[in-house]
């Protein structure tokens, strides 16, 4: 276990420094100067040189590489040129927004898929099964940006129900907040669900047909629990593996729908990042999602050991 | 034409101006505005961002002079000023009592601070300029400033009443572009990275009758029709710049809303490489300006709001002249043209256009549309902001292209002849340096009407109207500003009526 700790280390400070070096070129060679963002169009070549300075974009790729680098592996933040104040602070307050938003999409994707997969396999080929599988094309087909807008019309616009967007902090209002989030989780978690519902489908049909299965039945186990409790633990393994990378993806990838709602979250806050050539901040969310990957990826390999003993971490 | 713009400017001037008398303001209440743009900080003498301008200028900083809702400069932090019949020396009367938000007090000796800081070597000032033609600064008592000027200057007073000249603290000044102090009638209180601006209405401010409200929240919301969402469902009280203009008729019906749309700055011009093949000639930027009905462009890309110019001025600034006439729409005449200019049959081009502004990606696919009736085939390529900036702004790789020019007073940008559009004209440089050195306002309206007559000839760019400021809000929301003759959006006398 050590051994396999040891290891994913390795490779996630191999990985890391990997991505630094391939962002920060990517950075430096991409078209846009931040200090003609910054000033606008009619700034004079002076003001540009002063201003060049006072960012450090006049140093050399090699200067400006190891003072990031430098910074980072001291602890020290880098002052975010657009909003002007330290960047892990930024991180670690959209984060406040974009983690709690990925677990309640996962959740919701969780209970949505696992009836649905399980009801489908064990139908197969009947009138249920095949609804549910025109239910997760559509809910595969459907663009998230679209579906967002949808909920809102009717929950927000119409009904009233929600806010149509926007996040008043954990710290000022608890429940509110809870409730900003739900609208965005279930639109994220409803496409996420359409592809775990069909997994779980197939992993449970794989799952079922297996020998010790039938021996389950034979033995004059209730199907219930042969369903529930040992074929389903089974079935999870695939799942979970699905389930990790769509966590990565949506602490990443909540941009659009972070857009529709206006939550400062960290796809929105990338995505500024990216127009403003905002370039530490662009540079700390890359290397922290990268890094989040793999922790995730991390767990849920824990998690299979934890399911099917006879997998050893080495 | 002529008649029926100046009937709308004078109606766009009349109209507020009756209404803020029709009712008595009442105290209270707080607000929240929509706009697009997260301000890359907060500090308007750091940065020429017009996001920037329009949360903090004239809410939270003032200047010597302020703009007021019909685009004249009247007084802000200076009661008065006088100037010497030479047109060189300048004497303001300072407001007496002004203090700044963290108490600091407001005096000449601030004002001189503020001015120097600007002008000075390694200066982040985005404009210098404007405060290099100030050649003695001095402070005979505590709440007067002589400035004796260089060389006589007619912008000098829109100059000292832009974003990049308010006044702030001698000493709490390090940290503005985070935490702003300023004179004027809201506080700052919190940004929330991301999200939101809040202010609070300073009860020492010097007008005590002002502000109104107790507290206004800038929130950025980019995406249109999530901000439309937003305020039908009650989460905003306006939205400041309402980018669907194709949303405002359906925003218009609902009683619970009214739609405001005034004239803003912003030109929205096909901006053309003058130095490149086959754009150098002249004959063919004048078929092109023949080609574009500009009355079908903002019916199509902006619902029908926005006025058509015909030179780079805005009508609701002074000293407009306007050159519309100059091209109607007339493809027989662009045909002729393009003979002449020894393309009968046209020829093929590329348009860049800016992704991060929907209505330019818009306008041009349809100028693409209507310069093809003369044989011009663009190609469209949509780049990305900073691409944009670099690409077409810095390195002039462009033929044609399409942005606002949101800046006011900045006709002398074609003065300049390694500006992106490369326009090099010594008449035009001769009239606008005239211009700036006229004695009286008679001169000023000849010499600017001038360089706008000689712009407009010679079609440097292609211009084509000036954007609407539309602005959606709640029907109580009282005496918010119909035009934006200066990038702000000042909330010092909205009010609600209960």
């Amino acid at each position: 276990m050590l051994r396999y700790l040891a290891k994913k280390l390795i490779t996630l400070i191999l990985l890391l420094f990997l991505v630094s070096i391939t962002v920060f070129s990517v950075l430096f060679v991409l078209p846009g100067d931040p200090a003609q963002i910054i000033l606008g169009i009619n700034a004079t070549p002076e003001v540009l040189a002063n201003l060049r300075a006072e960012l450090g974009l006049d140093k050399s790729f090699i200067a400006q590489y190891t003072d990031w680098i430098g910074n980072l592996l001291l602890g020290r933040s880098q002052q975010s040129i657009h909003y002007k104040m330290p960047v892990f602070e930024l991180i670690l307050g959209s984060l406040a927004v974009t983690g709690p938003m990925a677990l309640i999409a996962m959740l919701f994707a969780l209970v949505i898929s696992l009836p649905l997969g399980i009801y489908a396999a064990r139908h197969q080929n009947r009138p249920g099964d095949v609804t549910v599988m025109f239910g997760t094309q559509l809910g595969l087909a459907i663009p998230e940006f679209w579906f967002g807008i949808l909920l809102t019309l009717l929950f927000s616009v119409q009904l009233g129900w929600f806010s149509a967007g926007g996040f008043p902090g954990w710290n000022s209002d608890f429940w509110g907040s809870l409730k900003a989030l739900l609208l965005p989780a279930f639109a994220l978690g409803v496409i996420r669900a359409s592809i775990l519902t069909r997994l779980t489908r197939s992993s449970m049909l794989e799952v079922l047909r297996e020998d010790y299965v039938r021996t389950a039945r034979a033995k004059g186990l209730r199907e219930r629990t042969v369903v529930y409790v040992h074929a389903l633990r089974n079935a999870l393994v695939p799942i979970l593996t699905i389930m990790g990378l769509q966590l990565g993806q949506l602490l990443a990838g909540a941009i659009i729908i972070e857009n529709v709602y206006f939550l400062p979250g960290l796809g929105r806050l990338v995505f500024n990042a990216i127009g403003q050539r905002d370039l530490p901040v662009v540079r700390d969310i890359v290397l922290f999602m990268a890094a989040a990957v793999v922790v995730v990826n991390f767990m849920v390999d824990l998690t299979y050991a934890a399911l099917d003993p006879r997998i050893r971490l080495e | 034409m002529k008649k029926l713009v100046l009937l709308l400017i004078a109606m766009a001037l009349i109209v507020p101006a009756s209404w803020a008398s029709a009712a008595t303001p009442q105290k209270g209440g707080s607000l929240i505005i929509a706009v697009g743009d997260e301000p890359p900080g907060l500090d308007p003498t750091a940065s020429a961002s017009a996001a920037i301008d329009r949360v903090v200028y004239a809410n939270i900083m003032e200047g010597l002079v302020k703009v007021d809702r019909n685009g004249q400069f009247v007084p802000g932090l200076a009661t008065k000023w006088d100037v010497s019949p030479d047109g060189k020396v300048y004497t303001f009367n300072l407001r007496q009592g002004v203090n700044f938000h963290n108490g600091e007090p407001f005096n000449a000796q601030v004002a001189k601070w503020n001015l120097e800081r600007a002008s000075a070597e390694g200066t982040k000032n985005a404009h210098p300029e404007f405060f290099r033609v100030i050649a003695k600064i001095e402070t005979p008592d505590g709440n007067r400033l002589k400035l004796t000027l260089k060389d006589v200057d007619a912008l000098f007073i829109a100059r000292m009443a832009e974003g990049d000249a308010v006044m702030l603290p001698m000493k709490g000044y390090e940290n503005m572009a985070a935490e702003p102090i300023g004179t004027g009638p809201f506080k700052f209180a919190k940004w929330t990275r991301g999200d939101s601006v809040e202010m609070v209405s300073n009860a020492k401010y010097w007008n005590s009758q002002l502000p109104y409200l107790d507290k206004v929240t800038f929130r950025f919301i980019k995406d249109p029709s999530a901000q439309v969402a937003a305020l039908k469902a009650g989460d905003i009280d306006i939205i400041g710049w309402l980018f669907a203009a194709e949303l405002a008729a359906d925003i218009a019906k609902d009683k619970r809303f009214k739609v405001l749309a005034g004239a803003s700055t912003s030109e929205l011009i096909m901006s053309t490489n003058n130095k490149v093949k086959p754009f150098d000639n002249k004959l063919v930027r004048q078929a092109m300006a023949y080609a574009i009905d500009r009355q079908t462009v903002i019916d199509l890309i902006m619902a029908g709001y926005g006025t058509v110019i015909g030179s780079h001025w805005p009508p609701v600034t002074p000293y407009y002249k306007d050159m519309t006439a100059r091209f109607p729409y007339d493809l027989k005449k662009a045909r002729e043209l393009m003979a002449q200019a020894g393309y009968p049959n046209g020829f093929e081009a590329t348009i860049k256009l800016p992704a991060i502004y929907a209505y330019a990606q818009r306008a041009g696919e349809v100028i693409a549309d209507m310069l093809g009736q003369i044989g011009i085939k663009l190609k469209i390529e949509v780049v990305e902001w900073g691409v944009w900036l670099d690409r077409v702004f810095k390195q002039k790789d462009f033929q044609l292209s399409m942005i606002g020019h949101s800046e006011a007073w900045d006709i002398g940008i074609y003065s300049n002849p390694n500006y992106y559009f490369q326009y090099d004209s010594q008449e035009f440089r001769d009239a606008y340096a005239k211009a700036l050195k006229a004695p009286n306002e008679a001169e000023k309206t000849k010499w600017f009407g001038r360089c706008q007559e000689i712009v407009a000839e010679d079609a440097v760019n292609g211009f084509l109207f000036l954007t609407p400021a539309l602005s959606a809000m709640k029907m109580e929301l009282m005496d918010w500003w119909e035009n934006y003759p200066t990038i702000a959006m000042d909330a010092t006398q909205v009010w609600w009526q209960k």
